[in-house]
C-alpha cells in the first residue's frame, strides 16, 4: 500500500474505533436495510417471473408446441407424428390437441369458452394439470359424456365476485349443455373442476379427443401437439433436433408462445423495480452523505489542524473516503445477514400469488449490482463533504 | 532563518479593510527564543499564521530558510509545514481518537518513516518531554499541561527548523505554564531549536532571548526582555 494510503487508513481506522458507537451502528443498521431494500423487491420479482415460467410450462404449453405448417390449420396424422416426436432423444412425451369455440350452458347462464379435447393419458405425462383438480376427477382415457371445467369457466353461484362470464357455479356432478362450433348440442356431466392458478387453463374445458373427433367428424388431426423434454432451458436445441428428424410442422418454445404475455409482466416489473433502486439508492447517497458531512462538519477543526501540521488535504479527503467505505462494507454485510434470514423466512413461509407460492431468488449478480451501487454511492458520499471541508481556508476550518 | 520584510495583512474589503498587520519587519536568526507579544488585536497572532504558513501576507516578502514562501504552492506549502515548521497551538489541537503516540508520530508516518522508527522516535521524545508514561493515553486522559506537552512533541518529531507556538500556556495554570516554558527553553538550549512563541503574560519574558512587541499591526519595539519588570 502506498504511503499517503496508509496514514489515510491508519487515521481512517482509529476514526472509526475509537470513534462514536451508536452513530457508527445506526449508520451500518441503515445502510443494511437500504441494502436488503435493494435486492428484496427484484428478487421477489424474480420469483414471480419465474413462477409464471414454470406455469407456462406446468399448466399450458410443455416445453416445446407442434402447430399446423404454414397455411394449414390443423396437422393431420397426428398420432403417427405424436409417435415419431416421442422417439426423439430428449423428448420425454407429447400430448396432441385439438380445440375449437363452443357455447356452454347451465341453469341458464352460458358462457364461450375454448373447448380442449385431450388424450388424458398422454396429457399427463407432459402436463401437471391433473394435479390441480380441486374437486372431482380429471378425464380419463374413455370417458365420453364427461367434461372437466376450469374454475373461472366455472364460475361460483353469486356471479357477482366472478370477474369474468361464468357458469354461475358448475359443480362436479353437474350436467351442462355444450354446443360445438358445427352446431352439434351434446349434455356433459361435470367430472372435475381444475384449478391452475392460469388464467387462460382455468377458463376453458376439456373433453377427451375421442369425444371431440366423433362430435367433428374427424378423426386423427390436432391444432397441437404439446411436447415435454428432459431438461428445461435448452427449448431452442431441441427445436432444431425436432426439425432435423423430420418434423415439418411449425415448432415453437413456451418462450415464443408466452411472449408478450411475459414481456408485458416483466416490462411492468422492471418499471417498479428501477423506480425502487433509484429511490433506494438516492436514500443511501442522501444518509450516507448526510453522516459523512455532519462528520466532516463536527471535525472541521480537527481537518484544519492536520492541514497546518502538513498533512496534505489528500489524505484526510482519502481517509474519509475510507470511512465511508468501511460503513458500507459493514452496512452491506449486515444487510447480507438480514436478507438470508428474510430469504430464509419466505423459503418457509412464500407468498401466496395467484399462481402459487412465491419464493424470492436471489441473483448474484443483482446482489453484485447492489454491492457496487452502494461502493460507487459511499466513494461520492465520503469524497464530496471532505472535498468542501479540505477547500477552506486553514485557519477558518480551525476557527471552526 | 526568518526574513519578513514589509510584511501586512489585511482583511476585508473596500472601505471597510483592518490591518491586522502593517509593514512589519522582522529577522529571526537560527536559535533564537524569541517572545511577541503585544495588546489583543496587535497582530502577534496574525503574524505567527504567516510565519507558520498558515496564511497568506496580502503583501510583502517572507524567506524561511532561505525558501521564498510566498511563491510556494498549496502543496509544496503543505509539505514545508510538514518538513520545517513545528506548530503549537493554543489549544492543544490534538486528534482526540489518537494516543499520545500516534498523535506525535502522525506527521512522522506521512513523511515515510517506518512504524517501528516512528515508535522509537516517538518514545525518544515522550522522554523528552517528561511523558514516556503516557504513551498509550488519549487525550481526553490527560491533564492540559500533558496535553500541551504531547502537541509540542507532535510539533519536534520531524526535526523542524523551526517551532512556533501560539500562546501554548493560555489554557495552563502557572504550574503547568513554568513546565511548558522550561521545556521549550530546553529544547532551544540544549538542541538549538528556533522557537517563536506568542504570549501575553508579562512573566513570561524572561525565557525569551528576545522579545518583539507589536501594536496595531506595527512592530513597536524589538529587543532583549525586560527581565527586571517581568
Amino acid at each position: 500500500m502506498l504511503e499517503e494510503e496508509q496514514v489515510a487508513f491508519f487515521l481512517a481506522s482509529r476514526l472509526i474505533t475509537r470513534g462514536n458507537k451508536g452513530t457508527l451502528l445506526l449508520t451500518v443498521t441503515i445502510i443494511a436495510l437500504v441494502f436488503v431494500n435493494l435486492i428484496f423487491l427484484p428478487s421477489i420479482i424474480a420469483g414471480v417471473v419465474i413462477l409464471f415460467n414454470q406455469q407456462t410450462i406446468d399448466y399450458s404449453y410443455g416445453n416445446l408446441v407442434i402447430e399446423p405448417r404454414e397455411n394449414e390449420l390443423i396437422i393431420t396424422k397426428a398420432n403417427e407424428l405424436q409417435q415419431k416426436i416421442n422417439r426423439i432423444p430428449g423428448v420425454v412425451a407429447s400430448s396432441p390437441r385439438y380445440f375449437g369455440g363452443s357455447t356452454i350452458v347451465y341453469k341458464g347462464k352460458s358462457a364461450s369458452p375454448l373447448i380442449v379435447a385431450i388424450k388424458p393419458s398422454d396429457e399427463v405425462q407432459v402436463l401437471r394439470t391433473h394435479t390441480k383438480i380441486e374437486s372431482g376427477d380429471f378425464l380419463s382415457d374413455a370417458d365420453r359424456d364427461q367434461i372437466v371445467l376450469g374454475r373461472t369457466l366455472a364460475g361460483r353461484e353469486d356471479q357477482k365476485v366472478d370477474r369474468v362470464a361464468s357458469l354461475g357455479g358448475a359443480g362436479v356432478g353437474k350436467t351442462v349443455e355444450v354446443t360445438f362450433q358445427n352446431g352439434v348440442t351434446r349434455q356433459y356431466r361435470v367430472k372435475g373442476i381444475l384449478y391452475s392458478g392460469t388464467s387462460a387453463t382455468d377458463s376453458n374445458a376439456f373433453i377427451t379427443r375421442k369425444e371431440y373427433e366423433d362430435i367433428m367428424g374427424t378423426t386423427d388431426a390436432a391444432n397441437q401437439i404439446l411436447v415435454k423434454t428432459r431438461t428445461t432451458g435448452d427449448e431452442d436445441a431441441m427445436r432444431i433436433t425436432l426439425m432435423q428428424y423430420g418434423v415439418q410442422e411449425q415448432v415453437w418454445t413456451w418462450e415464443d408462445k408466452s411472449a408478450d404475455f411475459l414481456k408485458s409482466i416483466v416490462g411492468s416489473f422492471d418499471i417498479i423495480n428501477f423506480i425502487s433502486t433509484i429511490v433506494s439508492l438516492i436514500i443511501a447517497i442522501v444518509i450516507i452523505f448526510i453522516v459523512i458531512f455532519i462528520n466532516t462538519v463536527y471535525r472541521r477543526k480537527q481537518i484544519g489542524i492536520l492541514q497546518a501540521i502538513g498533512i496534505d488535504r489528500s489524505i484526510i479527503i482519502k481517509s474519509y473516503i475510507f470511512q465511508a467505505l468501511f460503513i458500507c462494507a459493514c452496512g452491506t454485510a449486515a444487510g447480507c445477514v438480514l436478507l438470508l434470514l428474510v430469504l430464509q423466512y419466505l423459503t418457509a413461509s412464500p407468498l401466496v400469488f395467484p399462481g402459487g407460492p412465491v419464493a424470492p431468488v436471489l441473483e448474484l449478480s443483482l446482489v453484485a449490482e447492489a454491492v457496487a451501487s452502494l461502493f460507487v454511492v459511499s466513494l461520492i458520499a465520503g469524497y464530496v463533504p471532505s472535498w468542501l471541508t479540505t477547500r477552506e481556508e486553514i485557519l477558518s476550518a480551525i476557527r471552526g | 532563518m526568518i526574513e519578513g520584510h514589509r510584511l501586512s495583512k489585511i482583511y476585508g474589503r473596500g472601505s471597510v479593510e483592518v490591518r491586522a498587520l502593517d509593514g512589519a519587519d522582522i529577522t529571526i536568526g537560527r536559535g533564537e527564543f524569541v517572545g511577541i507579544t503585544g495588546a489583543s488585536g496587535s497582530g502577534k497572532s496574525t503574524l505567527l499564521h504567516l510565519l507558520g504558513l498558515l496564511d497568506r501576507p496580502t503583501s510583502g516578502n517572507l524567506l524561511i530558510d532561505g525558501v521564498d514562501v510566498n511563491a510556494l504552492s498549496e502543496k509544496e506549502r503543505t509539505a514545508f509545514r510538514l518538513n520545517r515548521l513545528g506548530y503549537v497551538f493554543q489549544d492543544y489541537a490534538l486528534v482526540p481518537e489518537l494516543t499520545a503516540e500516534e498523535n506525535i508520530f502522525l506527521p512522522s508516518k506521512v513523511r515515510g518513516m517506518t512504524s517501528k522508527e516512528c515508535t522509537r522516535a516517538c518514545r525518544d521524545i515522550l522522554a523528552l518531554v517528561g511523558l514516556k508514561d503516557r504513551v498509550a493515553f488519549l487525550p481526553g486522559e490527560m491533564s492540559g499541561g500533558e496535553q500541551q506537552r504531547v502537541a509540542i512533541a507532535r510539533a519536534l518529531i520531524n526535526n523542524p527548523a523551526l517551532l512556533l507556538a501560539d500562546e501554548p500556556c493560555a489554557n495552563l495554570d502557572t504550574k503547568n505554564s513554568t513546565v511548558i516554558l522550561e521545556l521549550l527553553k530546553k529544547l532551544n538550549h540544549d538542541l538549538n531549536q528556533t522557537v517563536v512563541m506568542v504570549s501575553h503574560e508579562e512573566w513570561h519574558q524572561r525565557y525569551f532571548d528576545r522579545v518583539v512587541t507589536l501594536q496595531d499591526g506595527k512592530i513597536l519595539s524589538d529587543g532583549r526582555p525586560d527581565v527586571e519588570g517581568a
